[in-house]
């Protein structure tokens, strides 16, 4: 019977291989029309948005509005796990991993904070953005509470200032979207802001802002997550 | 580089599979692991850095982190985390 099973399931599986490959190889290529999006964008997105790294510039310009979804989306996901597992009894801890652990992560987690500060800052020039930047800050709550214990996580980031920092990034996000409608434009318009040249730290208008706050927002928000899990893992009590 | 990449795809599948025939969860979630920093690495020949940075950091990184984070409360009293002693 099982064995049945299994052979229907490979061939369902690929019966699908096979008309994902008939499919895949039966799309146009994209150079072929001349006047297609790609185009468009290769050729004028270093002027119409002055940033370098052309999928910021598609993300966090063009299509703005559907990185709006997704941070919303990910606004859902944290309300819904901490609707669903956060207890009153928060503070619940272990003593963390051995002494020289903590001492090579005291020395290494400034550097991944400043890379994932670096990550955010120059997702118009460089490979990243805002989302992947986030997901490396957020995972410095993750080190605290493994390498650490809860407990050290709860003191030095408490929850508070994580929804303190979740919310701030979306108001930012918003309040820019909303910015370009009382500056004369559509939702979530290039403000054109604060240009200093292409290729500089400080253009593409107002794209680096959308990124800091989507880093914000990603990164306080998967910290909400992880650690709203983590929340009953160790059985001790600790009293702050 | 042609080379490289087939080797890379057939390592791909090869742990893809492991990852689903271990009834242990830990040595799944390991390979699942291994899958994503492979992935990683094809992305980056087909010259998409940016989705290979998500690829490594939320693949590799934190998927891995929470999965053994529910792995350790879903089994009762067998926590990957030092017990208090």
């Amino acid at each position: 019977m099982s064995k049945a099973k299994n052979i229907f399931k490979i061939i369902i599986l690929s019966l699908l291989g096979i008309t994902l490959l008939v499919h895949f190889n039966k799309l146009p290529l994209q150079f072929e029309y001349a006047n297609s999006i790609y185009h468009h964008i290769t050729n004028n997105a270093v002027k119409e948005t002055g940033s370098l790294n052309f999928v910021t510039a598609i993300l966090y310009d063009y299509r703005a509005y559907d990185s709006l979804g997704e941070s919303t989306i990910i606004f859902g996901a944290v309300s819904g796990i901490v609707l669903l597992l956060s207890r009153k009894t928060l503070p619940v801890s272990s003593h963390g991993l051995s002494f020289i652990v903590k001492r090579t992560f005291g020395m290494l987690t400034p550097f991944i904070f400043l890379f994932g500060i670096y990550i955010i800052s120059h997702g118009h020039l460089s490979p990243g953005g805002g989302f992947q930047g986030g997901v490396i800050l957020g995972s410095i709550s993750i080190i605290f509470s493994i390498v650490y214990g809860s407990e050290f996580d709860y003191k030095r980031y408490s929850p508070t200032t994580k929804t303190l920092l979740e919310t701030s990034g979306a108001l930012l996000f918003i309040g820019l979207g909303l910015l370009g409608i009382v500056m004369g434009g559509n939702f979530l318009v290039n403000l054109k802001i604060l240009n200093s040249g292409v290729g500089s730290l400080i253009s593409a208008g107002s794209i680096p802002f959308i990124n800091i706050g989507i880093g914000f927002k990603i990164g306080a928000g998967l910290a909400i997550i992880f650690y709203s899990m983590i929340q009953k893992t160790f059985k001790e009590e600790v009293n702050l | 580089m042609i080379i490289l990449k087939y080797l890379l795809i057939i390592f791909l599948i090869a742990t893809a599979y492991l990852a689903i025939s271990f009834k242990e969860e830990l040595i799944s979630i390991i390979f699942l692991s291994i899958f994503s920093i492979t992935l990683t690495t094809l992305y980056l020949i087909h010259n998409a850095p940016d989705v290979a940075l998500a690829e490594a950091v939320i693949g590799a990184g934190l998927n891995t982190a929470i999965f053994m984070t529910v792995i350790s409360q879903v089994r009762e009293g067998k926590s990957i985390f030092r017990e208090d002693d």
